[in-house]
C-alpha cells in the first residue's frame, strides 16, 4: 500500500504519461500489425531518439528535436514503395541502423556519461517530469479523438488501397496522416518511455489481442487493457522493490502475451481433435 | 443499375502505358460504349491487367488520355491479386459494407444496411455475414469481394479474372449476374483468360495481344 501511495502521490506524472501513452501506442499498434510494418515503431523510435540527441547538441528543446526527425521519418515512409527497386522493410532497416548509431555518436558529443545516455535512449517513466506529461496529453488527446473519428478510412486505406481510392478515398493523405500521427505519439513519449518500452507498446498488446479475438473494436479494447494493466502494476513494482519500470513493463507485457498464445494453441489443439474424431 | 445509354462511357485516345521504362500496350484508341458486357482476352502477360488499371486510373498512362465518368461515380472493382490480407479482424458484413463508402452522404444508414443485407443474399453470403474474410475459402472470398463492388449500384463495374478460384456453378453464378447487370445497364469490363465461359454472354470482346488492343466479334477471336 505504501508504494502504491508513493506512486499516486510521488509520481503522478508517470502514472498518467504511462497509462496514456500503454493506450495510444497498443491501439495504434493494431493497425501497424495489420499492415505487417511491426518494424516502423523500432525505427521511429531509434530516430526519436537520434532526434533527442542532436536537440541536445544543437541546445535545442529535445520535444522540438525528436518531433521533427520523427515527423520527417513517418512522411518517407508512408510512400508507397510498391513500385520502387527495394521494398519498405530494406529502407526500413537501413534508418533503423544509422539513427541507433548517431544517436549514440551524438549523445558522446554532448558530455553525459553512460547512464545519462541510457537515461536518454530508453528512458525511465518513473522520472517523467511534468512537462514530459503536458506534452503527451497534449498530443494524445486530440490525436485520439482524431483516429477515432478517422478510424474507418484508415482501415479501409490499410484493408485495401486500390479499392479504397476507387471508392473516393484520398488513401495516401490518410496513410501520411496515421504515420505523422504515430511519430507524433513516439516523439513526445519516447524521452519518457524510451525507444524499448514504446517499440513494446506498440507491438505485444495488439499481438496478444490479435491472438484472441477477430473482431477488431474488440482487439483495440483488449490491446489497450494489455497495455494498461502491465503499466500500472509495473510501476507499482518498480516502486515497491527499486526496478527499473520500463523493463518491469515489457517483461510484464509478455504475460499477456504468452497467455493469449498458449489460448490459441489450445484451441487449435481442440479443434483438430474434433475433426479427428468426426473423421 | 442506372442506364449507361449506347454512348462511349469510357474513351482511351492514344494510350501508351507499361511499367518502369516498359511499355506494354502502345498507342491504344478505344471507346468503350455504356451498357455493355465487354470482356477483354488475351493470352497470358498480353496487358489486360495493365489495361483495366489504367482504365481505372490506379496506373499512369505514359502516353494518351482516357476519359472516365469516375471521379463523379466510383467503379466497382474487383482485382485479381488477393487484395485483402486475412489477418484483418473484420466481417464479411465489414467488407461489403466497404463498397459503400460514396453512398455515405446520400443514403441513410438504414438504407446501406439494405443494400449489403441484399448483396449478401445474393451471394448467399448472410448466413457467414460475421465470419472474417480470413475464415471463409478462397471462392467465399470471391463472392464477398463481388459483392462489395456491387453494393453501391456502380454505373461501370471492373473485374480482373472474377471468376479465378471458383468451382464451375459459381463461376456460371458470378458470370450470370455480371450480364444481368450490363442488361439492366451498367457497364462491366472483365478481363477473362478463356472464351469458354464468356461465349453466349458478350457479343464483342476486346483482345489484347502483341502490345495491341482491338475491339471485335466473339466469332472472330482466335488465340
Amino acid at each position: 500500500m505504501d508504494a502504491l501511495h508513493t506512486l499516486l502521490t510521488v509520481f503522478p506524472a508517470a502514472v498518467l504519461s504511462g497509462v496514456a501513452v500503454a493506450l495510444m501506442c497498443s491501439m495504434l499498434g493494431v493497425f501497424v500489425i495489420l499492415k505487417r510494418m511491426v518494424f516502423i515503431g523500432a525505427v521511429l523510435s531509434e530516430v526519436a531518439a537520434l532526434g533527442l540527441a542532436a536537440a541536445m547538441v544543437l541546445h535545442l528543446p529535445p520535444l522540438a528535436g525528436a518531433t521533427v526527425t520523427t515527423l520527417a521519418a513517418a512522411v518517407w515512409i508512408s510512400r508507397p514503395f510498391e513500385q520502387g527497386r527495394i521494398p519498405r522493410d530494406a529502407v526500413l532497416g537501413a534508418m533503423f541502423a544509422v539513427a541507433g548509431a548517431l544517436s549514440i555518436l551524438l549523445s558522446a558529443h554532448t558530455g553525459l556519461g553512460l547512464e545519462e545516455v541510457k537515461a536518454l535512449l530508453y528512458g525511465d517513466l518513473v522520472l517523467t517530469r511534468r512537462s514530459d506529461l503536458a506534452a503527451i496529453l497534449g498530443v494524445v488527446v486530440p490525436l485520439s479523438l482524431l483516429l477515432f473519428l478517422s478510424h474507418r478510412p484508415i482501415l479501409y486505406t490499410f484493408l485495401d488501397r486500390d479499392a479504397a481510392r476507387l471508392l473516393g478515398l484520398r488513401t495516401g493523405a490518410w496513410e501520411v496522416f496515421f504515420f505523422s500521427a504515430l511519430a507524433l505519439v513516439i516523439s513526445v513519449a519516447a524521452r519518457a518511455a524510451g525507444a524499448m518500452l514504446v517499440f513494446a507498446y506498440l507491438t505485444m498488446p495488439a499481438s496478444a489481442a490479435l491472438l484472441l479475438s477477430r473482431q477488431l473494436r474488440r482487439v483495440m479494447l483488449l490491446a489497450a487493457i494489455f497495455a494498461v494493466t502491465p503499466t500500472l502494476v509495473g510501476l507499482h513494482a518498480a516502486i515497491a522493490w527499486d526496478l527499473p519500470a520500463n523493463q518491469l513493463i515489457v517483461a510484464l507485457m509478455a504475460l499477456p502475451l504468452l497467455s493469449a498464445g498458449l489460448v490459441r494453441g489450445a484451441t487449435a489443439l481442440r479443434r483438430a481433435s474434433r475433426i479427428s474424431d468426426q473423421g | 443499375m442506372n442506364d449507361g445509354g449506347s454512348g462511349p462511357i469510357i474513351r482511351l485516345r492514344r494510350v501508351s502505358v507499361g511499367y518502369g521504362a516498359e511499355c506494354v500496350l502502345r498507342d491504344i484508341t478505344l471507346d468503350i460504349p455504356g451498357g455493355v458486357f465487354l470482356p477483354f482476352v488475351g493470352p497470358n502477360g498480353a496487358g489486360k491487367t495493365t489495361l483495366l488499371r489504367a482504365i481505372l486510373g490506379l496506373l499512369p498512362v505514359k502516353a494518351g488520355t482516357i476519359e472516365t465518368p469516375f471521379a463523379d461515380e466510383p467503379p466497382g472493382y474487383v482485382a485479381q491479386q488477393k487484395a485483402i490480407d486475412p489477418i484483418y479482424p473484420v466481417s464479411v458484413q465489414e467488407i461489403v459494407e466497404m463498397g459503400c463508402w460514396p453512398l455515405r452522404r446520400s443514403r441513410s444508414i438504414r438504407e446501406r444496411r439494405a443494400l449489403v443485407e441484399r448483396q449478401l443474399e445474393r451471394f448467399g453470403l448472410l448466413e457467414h455475414a460475421g465470419k472474417t474474410f480470413g475464415e471463409l475459402s478462397g471462392g467465399m472470398r470471391q463472392k464477398a469481394l463481388l459483392a462489395r463492388a456491387l453494393v453501391a449500384e456502380p454505373r461501370v463495374i471492373v473485374m480482373d479474372e472474377p471468376t479465378t478460384e471458383l468451382d464451375q456453378a459459381t463461376q456460371r453464378m458470378v458470370l450470370d449476374t455480371l450480364h444481368a447487370a450490363a442488361r439492366g445497364g451498367c457497364t462491366v469490363l472483365i478481363a477473362h483468360h478463356g472464351l469458354d465461359a464468356i461465349v453466349n454472354r458478350a457479343e464483342k470482346v476486346c483482345l489484347v495481344r502483341d502490345g495491341s488492343v482491338r475491339m471485335m466479334p466473339l466469332s472472330e477471336v482466335h488465340f
